[in-house]
């Protein structure tokens, strides 16, 4: 790589060189500054010209410049930049160590910060350098591909819908998966809050461009400071803040275009045709009455041809203002942004905008005390997607049969089809927006009890309330006959009060630091709606004009924490690495009988690089090997999971009391014991660095509703009886390969993988219904389990699965249940480059998966060789039509159910490799600004998943239809794909 | 200072975390077991939870009226929707794990549960009356759902065996706790369920009185015991039991069939489900309307009726041809339906006093007796108020036909079958096909104590 580097760069000074005219010569050598050795390959340039050259392999070289050159840029990979005056004809220059060591950097940690190179533990950090200008709907989709360990699952292209983010794989079954997430030091609400039976996603109402980073506690050492609540690892998440020095204002605007990343392709009217007349035959039928006795229409004459499919999907768009003013001097420090945001996404009526404004302020108020305080809100709106198992998700559309008109005779949507119409619901006043009005804030105060003892205290809120607005009008399926208003109201707030206590000391070659705290926590969740029906009008929109109050509820539910927590690290000559903490979680979440929790670590750390005998390495130069252990808990098992519980239920105009659940007083949290071993090292003077780690997590206690005869009255009992296993790598490796005054080359790469294992259950959890996810001992989490589906019968076009001994049957209910896919990823992870030469710059990012199999449930209605009149995808032409034919595609049978029952025909490997993100810029050269009186200028264009390769038929292979339970990971079910967005934008400073 | 500022950190630390109620948190929309039953009022209000189970979709707000006429669809209706549950009924082609199958048992032994709490929980009731109320409503509640799982799940009753084949699990004592929650029970045999139904709905009789507003009487559980002696072909028990009921003038046929459906607690109805806007079986996914009716904006028009069977069985100037039939306007129109469930707050007649003459006609035709009245007075009290034709001399088919006329769609048509031998298309009466599976998770959470019926 570095020689084709000097052999362009050569090319490229042998075009420049012939232009010059009055020369001069200058020869001299370049050295490390630190051992005097000479450096190969630095570059040489004349400022303000194109002149220039390289060192030879003992440092030396020889230029020739124009007469009036003054000034030599010298640079090379891996050592700072420097400028040096020419005086005479000889130069001789020492170049220091480069500044693009990133172990060096300050990395947030639990109630506090920590350099990178003393870190103990598993950490990834992703920074705004990473995302900042791409059009993401939420912050955490900048941790995909980007953030080794971390597995996102984006789900669907709904706006502002919730996603799957998994750290170092699954670690639990029936309590929460997502990590804990906490925001400049207050633990916020990231569980949906909505009552549809899709989750939104809380943090979507974040302004990604407030975000300076966002750190991922992955191991136990550094996640069990937040004990019971650390077992599916911890964002911390920070925001930016002011800096010392000339206030600056920063203005950004973009705007962009999507559209799907993929859509499927249906029967056009001919091919349906040709396919149900086939079906119906076959199956003893006519094709045109059948037609008429599901559809009640005569449209099999017709020659409409309609593309339903395309109907769910619309151009959208995204633009986007921010504004920000920082600034600052030695005492007071502050950031002040505000944003507006808004997109119109991919599928018809998926819109969310966002408005955030933030004010982050540091204050000095003598060199003993400080304050600050960290203050946002923001307000969005979210018109939202039905859920996918709805009538009325737009998806859905694509069952219709193309027969069909798009409209009626009168110009409005058609409402007589095989299915609802949805489109019916794009017209007039009907609509489902969820607003949303949050702050995350905090105050602080820090004394310097000594120099070094410092104590801290903190009080932060989340306070985050959801409005739920839906109105139906008379046409639509739910608002018939007369038409639907729903309410919801729901707030959510955390209030969180830390205190701590810092110590810090050095004796000579030991450096000690330790940390003790106290924190309680209690949040509330409180809410009310009412739903009302029959309305004058489709113009009356609101419950006041309802003649029928239909529902309305009101609840409340409060869960409390009460902390103390306590860290030591000690440091030895500055290479012994020794770390050790400890939590102690109470909660009114558990039962009476174990209320209190322990979450001990520990870890240690040796760099292998300051001993002597790897010191003088030129080809290493950071090695350290650390190693940690842990336990942590899981708390999101329900407030009131421990309890015997009776409930109220309706009888007509009366209330009955009913059993609801059976407690057991020593319910408590799910326990994590982690063990991590990890190695940092960077060669060639830091210019590639890796980081690798294995972990091995042993969760136990794992809360299980256990089945139980449901002829005792109830169905379950919770308890705290399984066990699950989570095995993997971590791998990242970043590495500048082109550095120097032109072209700049930086790559990173990370891979992951987990094998997850569940190790005891009470009894295996089978499918449900249309889903193939199970839980089974010895099985992954979520393993597919079903009839597996060996093809067709050439002889007779039967539909065949596997039976006992190997053997097939076309009798579906005598096939046998096996193991039919495993939607756990075999390795995930993401490839980042970065370019730029002289203003330009390009980022490109990739994401890839390689196992993860899915199951698309629709196929049960779209993949079925004509079971039914839903639309049927264009493979299903494909069909067997006579003895001998070799297909995979049974016989088409009109209701016969041939190849309809839920089997692996519709389990297909999710493996894909995607360009997520790309990102081409200019920045504008600073001369051409200084008259503009413009500090900084860069105009650029951006793409979200520019290109996705992958072997699934369906819509997008990044899907997880979240109206099934959290067991059945990667299913399909009329889920929309994510958007392909195209962005332009500038940002200019001044 | 500093020693004193430190000390001052720490009592204030250390006190935030002594502040013992720190972490007490009552439920707010639940009681906690142990507060929940303390007196008359709460035992009253696990009554009440007992009927607001039975009214959910998966007893009597759908299944148990729905299903065994879905399971005798033969030449009479067909499951047109996309539940894939009901289509296996309606086609005998059920899996182990039948959805509708699974809630059905579920619940019912969830209200089974709620009863039992009632019985152990009656020291608390102060009032005698309302003790002696009280437990005759939770009886019945226990009785008749168990009647109900031992028809659907047990295999036919047949009086010429000795109906060992198994039935359902009968449940007498509540669940309080985790060990209680655990206990496998077997399945008892069919005769055993018969046994235990007959004793809790006799008891039943004595305690409940002659009127309970719109609550279960004396008279609902001597319905269901006719209902029950007549499955188990005890004609003499069952003509009496409905001549019982009869013979008491509360109840009588309305003038007009539809008027039952249409309107709530008439004098017709010796049971109905109550439903009203906010609180009945469902309106999109679940409940009678829900899957019968076709009416703009109201119902999934599941349920088609065959229109041989209706012309077959109605003559054109019978009022419950146009008047229980009719042609679809909403969902899958242009076809018939049935219009007893047409609206999603109608209340759900379990028990009409039609089926107690229609009863006593029948026992009394197979016995030879005219106890209350000859069987052809009886019959033509059903038919006349239809404005059909008077039937002189009625055969045991005459009778049996107008029970089909009459009480079509309304839960019995299987069971019919079922008791009378007969056969629906090419499924005899003791086809394995045409009993319930016992959910797989049964079996699964009893460890295979639970045994499932033959054929799944």
């Amino acid at each position: 790589m570095r020689r084709s580097f000097l052999f362009l760069l050569g090319l490229f000074l042998l075009t420049a060189q012939a232009a010059l005219a009055q020369t001069k010569t200058v020869t001299g050598k370049i050295t490390d500054v630190k051992d005097g050795a000479p450096i190969a390959g630095a570059s040489i340039q004349v400022k303000d010209s194109k002149a220039g050259t390289t060192t030879a392999n003992d440092g030396s070289f020889s230029i020739t410049l124009p007469a009036n050159a003054t000034t030599l840029i010298i640079a090379a990979i891996g050592y700072e930049k420097q400028e040096v005056r020419i005086s005479g004809n000889t130069v001789q220059v020492a170049l220091k160590a480069g500044e693009a060591r990133n172990i060096d950097e300050v990395i947030v940690v639990g109630y506090g910060t920590r350099v990178k190179r003393d870190v103990t533990s598993s950490i990834s950090r992703v920074t705004s350098k990473d995302f900042q200008n791409l059009p993401l709907p939420s912050f955490e989709q900048a941790l995909q591909g980007r953030a080794s360990g971390v597995f996102i699952n984006t789900g669907s292209g709904k706006l502002g819908q919730g996603l799957n983010i998994r750290v170092r794989g699954i670690s639990s079954i029936s309590a929460n998966q997502q990590p804990f997430v906490v925001i400049d030091g207050v633990p916020v609400v990231s569980q949906s809050l909505g009552s549809s039976t899709e989750p939104d996603n809380p943090l979507a109402t974040l302004n990604p461009d407030d975000i300076e980073s966002v750190e991922v506690l992955k191991d136990a050492s550094s996640a069990a400071i937040y004990g019971s609540r650390a077992s599916n690892g911890v964002l911390l998440i920070t925001t930016k803040g002011g800096k010392q020095g000339r206030s600056k204002l920063n203005v950004g605007y973009y705007t962009g275009w999507s559209e799907p990343t993929r859509k499927q392709k249906f029967l056009n009217a001919t091919q349906y045709k040709e396919l149900f007349t086939a079906a119906a035959t076959n199956a003893g039928y006519v094709a045109e009455d059948e037609f008429r006795d599901n559809t009640g229409t005569e449209d099999w004459a017709s020659t409409n041809n309609t593309n339903w499919a395309d109907q769910a999907f619309q151009k959208g768009y995204v633009r986007q203002y921010n504004i920000s003013l920082t600034g600052g001097d030695a005492r007071t420090k502050f950031l002040l942004s505000g944003s507006f945001n808004d997109q119109k996404g991919i599928i018809i009526g998926n819109r969310l905008t966002r408005a955030t404004g933030r004010l982050n302020i540091d204050h000095n108020i003598n060199n003993r005390f400080k304050a600050g305080a960290n203050l946002s809100l923001t307000q969005s709106n979210n018109y939202r997607v039905p859920s996918d198992n709805a009538f009325s998700n737009p998806l859905q559309l694509n069952a219709l049969p193309p027969l069909h008109p798009l409209l009626d005779a009168s110009g409005q949507s058609n409402n007589a089809t095989l299915y609802y119409n949805n489109l019916i619901e794009q017209e007039g006043n009907n609509r489902n927006l969820n607003k949303t009005y949050r702050t995350i804030s905090n105050l602080y105060a820090e004394w310097a009890i000594q120099p070094n003892l410092r104590f801290r205290t903190q009080v932060g809120i989340d306070w985050n309330n959801l409005q739920e607005n839906q109105f139906l009008g008379r046409r639509t399926l739910d608002g018939a006959p007369e038409g639907y208003s729903y309410d919801n109201q729901v707030t959510a707030s955390v209030l969180t009060t830390t205190n701590t206590l810092a110590w810090n000391n050095k004796y000579g070659d030991h450096s000690i630091d330790a940390l003790g705290g106290i924190e309680y926590q209690r949040g509330i969740s409180s809410g009310a709606s009412v739903e009302g029906r029959a309305f004058a009008s489709d113009k009356f929109t609101k419950i006041a004009n309802a003649a029928i109050i239909s529902n309305g509820s009101s609840s409340e539910t409060q869960f409390r924490f009460m902390s103390y927590f306590t860290r030591a690290n000690y440091k030895f000559k500055n290479k012994y690495l020794l770390g050790a903490s400890f939590r102690v979680d109470g909660s009114s979440r558990f039962g009476k009988d174990k209320q209190y929790g322990v979450f001990p670590a520990a870890s240690v750390g040796w760099i292998l690089s300051e001993e002597n005998f790897l010191r003088n390495s030129n080809f290493l130069s950071f090695l350290k090997l650390r190693s940690s252990y842990g336990r942590t808990g899981n708390a999101e098992i329900g407030n009131f999971s421990a309890l015997s519980l009776y409930g109220s239920a309706a009888y007509a105009n009366i209330a009955g009391l009913v059993t609801t659940q059976i407690g057991i007083p020593n319910l408590t949290w799910e326990n994590t014991d982690q063990f991590d071993i990890g190695l940092d090292f960077s060669i060639l003077k830091n210019r590639i660095s890796f980081e690798v780690d294995y972990f091995s997590k042993n969760t136990k206690d794992l809360l299980l509703a256990v089945p139980v005869p449901a002829t005792n009255g109830y169905t379950t009992v919770v308890k705290n009886i399984g066990d699950m296993t989570n095995k993997g790598f971590d791998f990242t490796m970043n590495a500048t390969i082109l550095r120097g005054t032109g072209f700049n080359w930086t790559t990173s790469f990370n891979i992951s993988t987990y094998k997850n294992e569940v190790t005891r259950l009470v009894a295996p959890v089978p499918p449900g219904g249309r889903t193939v996810g199970r839980l089974a001992v010895g099985a992954p989490f979520g393993q597919f389990f079903g009839r597996k589906y060996m093809g067709v019968d050439p002889a007779n076009g039967d539909a065949l699965y596997l039976a006992a001994n190997g053997t097939t049957t076309n009798d579906y209910s005598a096939a046998i249940d096996t193991e039919i896919g495993d939607p756990n990823p075999d390795f995930y992870g993401g490839w980042n480059n970065k370019f730029s030469y002289k203003g330009f710059d390009l980022d490109v990012q990739c994401q890839f998966v390689k196992g993860g199999d899915l199951f698309n449930i629709a196929g049960i209605f779209q993949s079925v060789n004509g079971d039914y009149f839903d639309n049927q995808t264009t493979d299903q032409l494909n069909y067997w039509k006579k003895p001998g034919d070799v297909t995979n595609i049974p016989q088409p049978r009109l209701y016969d159910g041939n190849g309809a029952g839920k089997s692996s025909r519709w389990v297909q490997d999710g493996s894909y490799f995607r360009i997520k993100s790309l990102n081409f810029g200019y920045n504008f050269p600073v001369k051409w600004l200084k008259k503009a009186k413009i500090e900084s200028a860069r105009l650029y264009v951006a793409g979200q998943n520019l290109a996705t390769f992958t072997k699934y038929k369906g819509y997008d292979p990044e899907v997880n239809a979240t109206y099934v339970s959290n067991v059945n990971l990667g299913h399909d079910f009329y889920t929309p794909p994510q958007a392909r967005t195209i962005t332009i934008g500038v940002n200019l400073g001044f | 200072m500093k020693r004193i500022i430190l000390i001052g950190i720490i009592a204030f630390t250390t006190g935030l975390g002594a502040c013992k109620k720190a972490l007490e948190v009552d439920p707010q929309q639940n009681i906690k077991a142990e507060d929940a039953i303390k007196n008359e009022q709460d035992v009253k209000a696990l009554v009440i939870g007992c009927y607001s189970i039975m009214g959910g979709g998966a007893l009597y707000g759908t299944n148990l009226l729905m299903l065994p006429d879905l399971q005798a669809s033969e030449g009479y209706c067909s499951w047109r929707g996309t539940f894939q549950s009901y289509r296996q009924v309606a086609n005998k082609s059920l899996i182990r794990d039948n959805t509708e199958a699974n809630r059905t048992w579920t619940a019912a032994y969830r209200a089974i549960n709620n009863a039992n709490l009632v019985l152990t929980n009656l020291d608390k009731v102060t009032d005698v009356d309302n003790r002696k109320l009280y437990e005759g409503e939770a009886l019945f509640v226990r009785g008749v759902l168990l009647f109900e799982l031992t028809r659907l799940y047990g295999g036919g009753f047949d009086p010429l065996t000795a109906n060992a084949q198994l039935g359902a699990v009968i449940k007498n004592t509540p669940t309080t706790d985790e060990a209680g929650a655990f206990a496998a029970i077997p399945r008892s045999t069919v005769a055993q369920n018969y046994t235990q139904v007959i004793a809790d709905l006799t008891t039943a009789v004595t305690k409940l009185p002659d009127e309970n507003g719109t609550r279960v009487n004396r008279f609902t559980a001597l319905a269901f015991l006719s209902r029950v002696y007549l499955q188990k072909s005890d004609f003499i028990n069952a003509r009496n039991a409905a001549n019982t009921i009869i013979g008491s003038g509360y109840y009588g046929l309305n003038p007009v069939p539809t008027a039952v459906f249409t309107n709530k607690n008439t004098k017709e109805s010796i049971w109905e489900i109550q439903q009203n806007d906010q609180n009945n079986a469902g309106n999109s996914n679940d409940g009678m309307a829900t899957f019968y009716a076709s009416l703009p904006g109201i119902g999934r028009a599941d349920v088609r009726m065959s229109t041989a069977f209706i012309n077959a069985f109605y003559e054109p100037t019978d009022a419950r041809y146009d008047g229980w039939y009719y042609v679809g306007t909403g969902a899958r129109p242009g076809n018939t339906y049935c219009s007893k469930w047409n609206a999603f707050e109608q209340n759900l007649p379990i028990v009409r006093i039609a089926e107690m003459y229609l009863i006593r006609a029948e026992c009394n035709r197979r016995l030879g007796t005219n106890l209350g009245d000859t069987p052809e007075n009886d019959l033509d009290v059903v038919r006349s108020r239809s404005r059909a034709s008077f039937i002189a001399a009625p055969t045991l088919t005459d009778i049996l036909n107008e029970r089909r006329r009459e009480l079509a769609f309304e839960g019995i048509r299987i069971h019919d079958i079922k008791r009378l031998k007969s056969a629906t298309g090419s499924f005899p009466w003791n086809d394995n096909k045409l009993v319930l599976p016992i959910p797989q998770r049964e079996i699964d959470a009893t460890s295979g104590v639970l045994v499932q019926n033959p054929g799944y």
